[in-house]
């Protein structure tokens, strides 16, 4: 937006966002576009975007401004009609947001989210040649914003178009949270039996290097043709644009802030790798798709909490989730799952504060921040001391994964059996086994 | 006036070009001499010997621009469905440089070099520095567009008695290097991606070759006094756009050497004439083009070699007729080159190694007199036609054949819009690169924020503006001599000079005429004195301000750090190179001439053939003249 004083000036000259003008000072001349302000640096400051393409700024103060002709406005993006093969397997695309269907909004700089799958079909014309597509835009959430609602939405979504006939499901979804997303919906869709194919993107789709392209045919493709009844997440196996791997919803995590290859499989190995062609090689055990389609289970406990203990970390933490009524916790621990218990400084235990917590009611389960790696509640006298008080070590669970499984549980269960299966495995999520290659895969 | 029928080569002046509705403007692109890269930390310079740390693979493809369309050359270049990979350095290329990482902020120090050199350009600042994402889909940035800020507009450079235009300046992203190119596989170095270049557009309204050359000159000359830019091969380039009446603008990219820069400007000028001249033939002779037939069968069992060798799974052969075409496809439209060539460069983009036409002599191809008839016959050749024949796997083949009649029909309609090439660089010729980008390949970089301009780092940018005439004026005090402030003003050795010149007490002629003619001489040898760090150089003209080597010895220090590398001491050691003078030097005349009765011209004559390089010539005279 621009400052109310440039406003006034454009007003005053009868130009709009959008119109051919010229700029005139002492010994420059220039003629171009009136975009929008990029309010990155001085609302006063004209942007006008040359006939060469690029932009320049300028304070309203310095310059003339007259019309030379008016905008023809914004053009849209332009759209594909997909010829549909109804011979090919029914694919369902849920658009949810997220970068891989970002672009570049003319209007204020930003990326914006409000691209219609219609507009990737223009750009990746090869889905239409590997499944009959229907695609439905569910909503538009960055990923930091999403939360449990959009998880059971899309989980809802996902059930209906099982039932409409979808053989695969592929969900466009923010790169930030899709793990989280991915944990719920491995728990929530446990009984629909096809491939639900979380896909996003690390390099937003409107530059020509962007990953989206790849994943999305990759993904599409796994919907389409593998025998995989499970929620994953398929994203580049590696900076190269060669190969995808599906992860397991529950066994997957974004170790990388930027990179394309940033998810990974986590005391797991992918359960397969496709490439751009539709090769699948499936590399791990995985339940088979199946013609049963159940219920989507969507119940949340929103009252459940995730925290981490680090060195000079209090335990007041525990007691305000206490006294905010909350029902479960889970604490990324360090190493096997400690947390600060025979401090020397008598306030710095969490002991008695998990015990206290724990009587009553609460649930509270132990992960490691190691990320890597199993808890083990018995190697340290410390670890007994917490697993005395009632807490629930869960095994290889990724925190993240335990966190969402917890509210899951605590949704749908009675609290007792919630309480029982936390770190019992339902859909992959807990191994009894680790082998040695599964590290830093 | 009846100029326009003359040819173009003898004529340079001004009204000839004039007539001929000569526009021509300049691109020039100078790496600038910086710490770091421009949106990232990585060391801005190659490093020799940097490691490898890995080779990544990736494709691009075309996606929308900011106008909702995708740029014709952007498209162009993904249907040539081009995969590429990319060399990881350690040292010189991180996550930024291989999309992996947003960029970081924009490098300071570059951009103050950009500003002190749009100064000296006139150039009007901007407020709000905007930058953008010029898209680039060759495969030469791994994120498929090159970041790229305007830095100035609406300036000028004057050249004697004119001066020209320079409408924008620009500050950008250099792309990757690339390594190879074969078939569907581009590989790319990442190294030298990012360092920031400068570009620097002139109007188009170049009047002559000559003045074209003069002005990337006077450009060239002001970047390199500036003291901030790159030297060295690859390190500033320049891109010519030239067009004529009913010719079309044609851009020239890459230029490495100034020098031929006229006779390129000239030759493309002569090229449009020649298409313009074609395209008027065939229009008289109602010339078109026939659809691709294929002739695989036809030419089963053929013994012509580049048909046979064109595939490994068996060669397929589309033809197709030019009506009309007879004797054209050969027509010369340029040294070396002809209507055919130009035909055959779209052909390549399909992976096939040529086109085989009706101009040429193809018995030498290898076909029999009976396969030249029938395949005359299955196109339907009548006389005053022509064929061409594109030979390779059956997917190759049918593309090149399609590519080759998109050219052959604009032979019709005159001269493409390309971005060309450089194919001879001795000849001055060109060749098609990619159709010539449209104006839909910019968009707002927004990883990138825009930048307020400070009234400081504007006042900074005019008080280090580089000046050639204060240059000038600076050098003619120096060296006294037209001649040699000229050559040294356009000499990329200018800046080693100012250092040495300014450090060491040694005659300034002297240091002038050392690194101009004693170099090029060197060069001439093929001794790369240019390869010699400044430093070293300098204390080289130590050695010789001190008394400890002569101009002959300095020379040869010279000579001996280029072939050999090594420091200044350890080569007036091993060699031998410590002047001798004073009472030394008495002492060895003493002894040369004891015993033997010479004249004094015989005495010099003997000494100097013994220590040349020891003994400065002027001080032998003075002591035997007493």
């Amino acid at each position: 937006m621009y400052s109310d004083e440039a406003l006034d000036f454009l007003k005053s000259a009868k130009v709009n966002v959008g119109d051919e003008i010229r700029a005139t000072a002492k010994d420059l001349n220039i003629e171009g576009e009136i975009m929008p302000n990029t309010e990155a640096t001085n609302r006063d400051i004209i942007v006008i975007k040359l006939k060469n393409g690029y932009n320049v700024g300028i304070n309203f103060r310095k310059v003339k401004v007259t019309k030379v002709k008016s905008g023809s406005g914004m053009p849209g993006f332009p759209k594909s009609n997909l010829k549909q093969d109804k011979g090919l397997p029914n694919v369902s695309l849920i658009y949810t947001g997220g970068t891989i269907g970002s672009k570049i909004d003319y209007k204020t700089g930003g990326v914006y989210m409000l691209v219609k799958p219609e507009e990737l079909f223009y750009e990746v014309p090869e889905l239409a040649g590997i499944a009959h597509i229907s695609s439905n835009e569910l909503f538009s959430i960055s990923s930091e914003d999403m939360s449990y609602r959009e998880w059971q939405s899309i989980a809802n979504e996902a059930e209906k178009e099982r039932r409409a006939g979808a053989e695969g499901i592929v969900i466009t979804i923010g790169t930030d949270t899709m793990h989280y997303a991915a944990a719920a919906l491995s728990f929530m869709l446990k009984d629909l039996h096809i491939p639900v194919v979380l896909t996003g993107s690390q390099r937003s789709s409107d530059r020509g290097s962007s990953d989206a392209f790849m994943n999305l045919i990759c993904s599409v493709y796994l919907a389409a043709k593998s025998d995989i009844g499970e929620v994953g997440i398929c994203m580049h196996s590696s900076s190269s644009d060669d190969k995808c791997h599906f992860i397991r919803g529950t066994k997957a995590r974004k170790m990388h802030s930027s990179r394309r290859d940033a998810f990974r499989p986590i005391n797991d190995m992918p359960l397969a790798l496709v490439d751009i062609k539709g090769n699948i090689e499936y590399k791990n055990s995985y339940s088979k798709k199946s013609d049963i389609i159940g219920r989507a289970i969507t119940g949340f406990e929103e009252k459940v909490a995730l925290v981490k203990a680090y060195p000079n970390s209090t335990p007041d933490i525990i007691d305000f989730y206490l006294q905010k009524g909350y029902k479960g916790l889970i604490i990324e621990g360090t190493g096997l799952g400690h947390t600060p218990t025979s401090t020397r400084d008598e306030n710095g235990s969490w002991l008695p504060n998990i015990k206290n917590a724990i009587g009553k009611g609460m649930i509270i389960g132990m992960t490691s921040q190691c990320i890597y790696g199993r808890v083990n509640e018995n190697v340290y006298r410390n670890l007994r001391l917490l697993k005395n008080a009632g807490v629930i070590y869960c095994e290889d669970m990724l925190p993240e994964t335990a966190y969402v499984k917890l509210g899951w549980l605590l949704g749908n269960y009675k609290k007792a059996d919630a309480a029982n299966l936390l770190n019992k495995n339902m859909v992959g999520e807990i191994k009894e086994r680790l082998e040695y290659d599964e590290f830093l895969v | 006036m009846a100029k326009k029928e003359g040819n173009a080569t003898n004529d340079d002046s001004s009204e000839y070009y004039n007539s001929i509705g000569f526009l021509c403007g300049l691109e020039i692109h100078q790496r600038l001499a910086t710490k770091n890269k421009l949106y990232c930390s990585c060391m801005a310079n190659l490093l020799p010997g940097d490691a490898i740390v890995s080779s990544i693979y990736r494709r691009q493809r075309a996606v929308a621009g900011e106008s909702g369309n995708i740029d014709m050359s952007a498209k162009f270049e993904e249907a040539k469905d081009k995969a590429f990979e990319y060399n990881v350095y350690r040292n010189t290329s991180c996550l930024v440089d291989i999309d992996e990482e947003p960029p970081h902020e924009l490098n300071r120090e570059a951009l103050d070099v950009a500003l002190a050199i749009a100064s000296s350009l006139n150039m009007k600042f901007m407020d709000e520095l905007e930058p953008m994402r010029k898209e680039v889909v060759d495969g030469s940035n791994p994120t498929a567009f090159q970041r790229t800020t305007i830095i100035g507009m609406d300036g000028n450079i004057r050249i004697g008695d004119y001066s020209i235009d320079i409408p924008a300046m620009s500050l950008e992203e250099e792309s990757a290097g690339i390594v190879s190119n074969n078939g569907n596989i581009a590989v790319y170095d990442t190294n030298r991606i990012g360092i920031p270049l400068i570009e620097i557009d002139t109007s188009p309204y170049i009047k002559t070759p000559k003045q074209a050359k003069e002005i990337a000159l006077r450009i060239g000359t002001l970047l390199r006094i500036s003291g901030k830019v790159q030297r060295g091969i690859g390190t500033i380039r320049q891109d010519v756009n030239v067009s004529i009446k009913g010719g079309a603008r044609t851009e020239i990219k890459g230029l490495q050497e100034v020098d031929m820069l006229d006779t390129f400007v000239k030759n493309e000028v002569i090229r449009q004439i020649n298409l313009i001249k074609i395209r008027d033939v065939l229009s008289g002779r109602n010339a078109s083009i026939g659809q691709p037939v294929e002739l695989t069968g036809l030419l089963k069992g053929t013994s012509v070699k580049v048909i046979n060798n064109s595939s490994k799974s068996g060669a397929s052969v589309f033809g197709f007729r030019l009506i009309g075409f007879n004797g054209i496809l050969g027509t010369e439209i340029n040294p070396n080159r002809r209507l055919g060539s130009e035909i055959s460069d779209y052909a390549k983009m399909a992976g096939v190694k040529g086109i085989i036409h009706s101009d040429e002599n193809l018995e030498q191809y290898g076909f029999t007199i009976g396969e030249i008839e029938s395949i005359k016959d299955k196109l339907s050749i009548r006389s005053g036609d022509a064929f061409i024949l594109v030979a390779g796997d059956q997917y190759t083949s049918k593309k090149a054949a399609k590519l080759a009649i998109e050219r052959a029909e604009y032979a019709m309609i005159g001269v493409p819009k390309e971005t060309r090439s450089v194919l001879d660089a001795d000849l001055g010729t060109t060749r098609f690169m990619r159709p010539l980008p449209g104006g839909s390949r910019m968009y707002p970089e927004t990883d990138a924020k825009p930048l307020l301009l400070t009234k400081a780092a504007i006042d900074n940018a005019i008080a280090s503006a580089p000046d050639i005439e204060k240059e000038i004026s600076a050098l003619k005090k120096d060296l006294d001599d037209d001649v040699l402030v000229k050559q040294m003003l356009l000499s990329p050795r200018l800046i080693a000079y100012k250092k040495i010149a300014g450090a060491v007490k040694a005659d300034k002629k002297f240091v002038a005429n050392m690194l101009l003619q004693k170099f090029t001489e060197m060069k001439r040898q093929g001794i790369d004195a240019d390869s010699i760090d400044t430093d070293l150089l300098e204390s080289a003209f130590m050695r010789f301000a001190d008394g400890r080597l002569t101009k002959q010895g300095v020379e040869e220090v010279i000579r001996r750090l280029a072939l050999n590398g090594g420091t200044v001491d350890e080569i007036i050691k091993a060699n031998k190179l410590e002047r001798i003078s004073g009472k030394a030097l008495a002492s060895l005349i003493d002894n040369i001439a004891a015993g033997e009765k010479l004249e004094k011209a015989q005495l010099i004559k003997k000494i100097m053939n013994e220590y040349r390089l020891n003994i400065d010539g002027a001080e032998l005279n003075g002591l035997l003249g007493r």
